[in-house]
């Protein structure tokens, strides 16, 4: 067992970030190196400066806010949470004073960032058996959604044993000692990584956390760079 | 489907893998927000004719043999191998959506279907599965391109006889030459469609307005954009702006056809003259206090129907408004947004293909004539053809007791003298 979860912690986490880092960067640099379209693909009647708008498109999401109200609250907290969840983990690997501009114990959100997603997602998938969704969705909606769900779900149950049930065995320094021998390619498993009682949580975090970052860049969510180009054609 | 054919066939498909074609066929996540946005599922709901649907149909191709994904785990995104039943799905895709765009405002990213559209219709038209009615009508304006010789004395003898029906109109201005043809060094060159309609209401206005002007040999009309076929609207849109080179004109105005306006304006790249659709001409004059218009010539509510080629797609969008506060008082939106106009139903090549579309075009148009009753005008005017011909098909129809006005009509009835 301890091979596996030593194959899953270190050679796959290096693995997938890899496939990660220079498969998203392979496909932005071949979308990019494509041709632009011969005419302007706006739409009218445009108000304001075009990338402000194109901007305010990507991130506040206006027209899903306008035409599916409560499919834009799922979507701003997910998006807000995830965003919260970044940083959190951005903190794990050195102490970042503007993150700290409020002072918080590391993850942020108490534990609710978390919970918030898991049920964004749930409602997200859930949302998708529903026609017309069901008949719009292929498999990749549906497994991409599950694989962050159980990302999602471990990551966040350690982070709830810890801070909602007390549980002492497995701390955020260990996770920062551990991700920081894999950040300075000098991996090594911390005890308390491998052998305390919510180990394989972790390990489960880690595992489908690989694997959601090695689907990255073959899957729709390579939006989140595209999102912005995209909406900016639309503003002309 | 034979392996020659299928090539030929992707080597087409990417053709038109530019980086705004890979974004709108990378970027989708089905999240279903378009279902509303399409007039056809709003008249007709299948699924089928969601916009993220159609545009999935290609998108499932694309995957199948430009994607990894789909090569290494095809089933993951249904990604799918183009066969003739696969162009079968192409074309009632490509076929019940009328390029408006209005998918595109509900879009949270702004996927542009008709783009992707262009993919299936232009597989459609390699695979020789295009409507036949539209390839023909292009092959016919490309032909006259060629041989305008063998045209030009019959086009001559019918402008002629049209040239008593404008000096009736506007007999002020219009002197010798009510539709002077051919004229070097004119300042603005009108093309129109085939047809006194197009011609005589814009020939009465454009003298009233003392422009100097000349009437294009060839009708604006692109069914190369229609059919989806690049090379024919390329060659039908050359026609005109070799004319307009020739003549030394300084204005290109593009009669009230959406689509010819569209194509000219955003196709044909940096020129010596400038493009603009008659309905802006219009306008113009009016600012300019070059024609005037009598306000009480129409007493009936009357509302204008935006062409989605002109407003939401080119931004003709105040200009009709502006025109309509000069001749009546009592002019009604469709909708309180421009933009969230209801398309007519007739876009995309549909109105072209006459009676094989119209049922389709019936039934799939409820939405507008609804949206149309809801002004309660009794006169609906528009500025494209395709329009005209599909909202008077649903007046007849759905029997809605309204008038169906060409705008630049409208204007030519409310002249008055200066």
């Amino acid at each position: 067992m301890q091979t596996v979860y030593y194959i899953i912690l270190v050679p796959m986490v290096y693995f997938a970030f890899g496939v990660f880092v220079a498969g998203t960067a392979a496909r932005l640099i071949s979308l990019f190196r494509k041709p632009k379209n011969p005419s302007t693909l706006e739409i009218f009647p445009q108000k304001g400066p075009k990338f402000l708008g194109a901007l305010g498109q990507t991130f506040l999401l206006p027209t899903v806010r306008k035409h599916n109200p409560l499919l834009w609250v799922f979507l701003m907290t997910f998006h807000i949470c995830f965003l919260l969840l970044i940083i959190g983990h951005l903190e794990l690997l050195g102490d970042f004073r503007i993150f700290q501009i409020w002072g918080h114990e590391i993850f942020l959100g108490g534990g609710f960032v978390g919970l918030l997603l898991c049920i964004c997602l749930l409602f997200f998938l859930f949302r998708r058996f529903v026609s017309p969704n069901r008949e719009l969705s292929v498999p990749e909606d549906y497994y991409l959604l599950v694989l962050l769900f159980l990302t999602m779900l471990f990551g966040s149950e350690m982070d709830w044993a810890r801070r909602w049930f007390g549980y002492g065995e497995m701390l955020v320094e260990d996770y920062r000692d551990y991700l920081m021998t894999l950040w300075h390619l000098r991996p090594m498993l911390p005890d308390a990584v491998t052998t305390s009682g919510h180990s394989f949580m972790l390990v489960l975090h880690v595992f489908f956390g690989n694997l959601f970052l090695i689907f990255f860049p073959f899957s729709k969510i390579m939006h989140s760079f595209i999102s912005l180009p995209v909406n900016k054609l639309k503003r002309g | 489907m034979d392996q020659k054919t299928r090539d030929d066939l992707l080597k087409l498909f990417q053709g038109k893998l530019n980086r705004a074609m890979r974004f709108y066929l990378e970027t989708c996540s089905r999240c279903g927000v378009c279902t509303k946005a399409c007039h056809v599922h709003e008249s007709m709901p299948h699924v089928k004719y969601i916009a993220a649907y159609r545009a999935e149909i290609v998108r499932r191709i694309y995957k199948k043999y430009f994607k990894a994904q789909g090569k290494a785990w095809s089933s993951l995104g249904e990604s799918k191998e183009l066969t003739e039943m696969a162009l079968e799905e192409l074309y009632e895709a490509a076929y019940s959506c009328t390029g408006c765009r209005r998918c595109m405002v509900y879009c949270p990213f702004g996927i542009d279907t008709q783009m992707i559209m262009s993919i299936a219709k232009l597989l459609l038209v390699g695979s020789n599965h295009e409507p036949e009615t539209l390839t023909l009508l292009a092959d016919t304006s490309i032909e006259k391109g060629r041989s305008l010789e063998m045209f030009k004395e019959g086009f001559l003898q019918g402008v002629k006889n049209l040239e008593q029906k404008v000096v009736e109109k506007w007999k002020l201005e219009a002197g010798t030459t009510p539709i002077p043809i051919d004229v070097e060094g004119a300042d603005l060159l009108y093309v129109a469609l085939a047809g006194a309609h197009s011609i005589i209401p814009a020939a009465a206005i454009l003298n009233a307005a003392g422009e100097h002007w000349t009437l294009s040999f060839f009708e604006a009309v692109n069914f190369g954009a229609f059919v989806g076929d690049p090379t024919k609207t390329k060659l039908i849109m050359n026609r005109i702006i070799d004319e307009a080179k020739r003549l030394r004109v300084k204005e290109v105005c593009i009669c009230e056809c959406g689509t010819a306006f569209r194509v000219m304006k955003q196709l044909s790249g940096e020129q010596p003259f400038k493009v603009s659709s008659i309905t802006e001409v219009h306008a113009r004059y009016l600012r300019e206090g070059r024609i005037r218009l009598d306000r009480n010539r129409f007493k009936e509510p009357i509302t204008y129907h935006d062409p989605c080629q002109m407003a939401r797609n080119a931004g003709v969008i105040d200009e009709p408004r502006y025109i309509l506060r000069h001749i009546t008082d009592d002019f009604r939106e469709m909708s309180p947004d421009p933009k969230y106009n209801w398309c007519c139903g007739g876009g995309g090549g549909l109105v072209a293909m006459g009676e094989e579309t119209l049922d389709f075009r019936m039934k799939s148009s409820s939405v507008k004539v609804k949206q149309i009753q809801e002004t309660g005008a009794k006169i609906v005017t528009t500025a494209c053809e395709n329009c005209h011909t599909q909202l008077s098909n649903l007046n007849d129809h759905y029997k809605m007791g309204v008038d169906v006005r060409f705008l630049s009509s409208m204007v030519a009835d409310a002249l008055v003298q200066s």
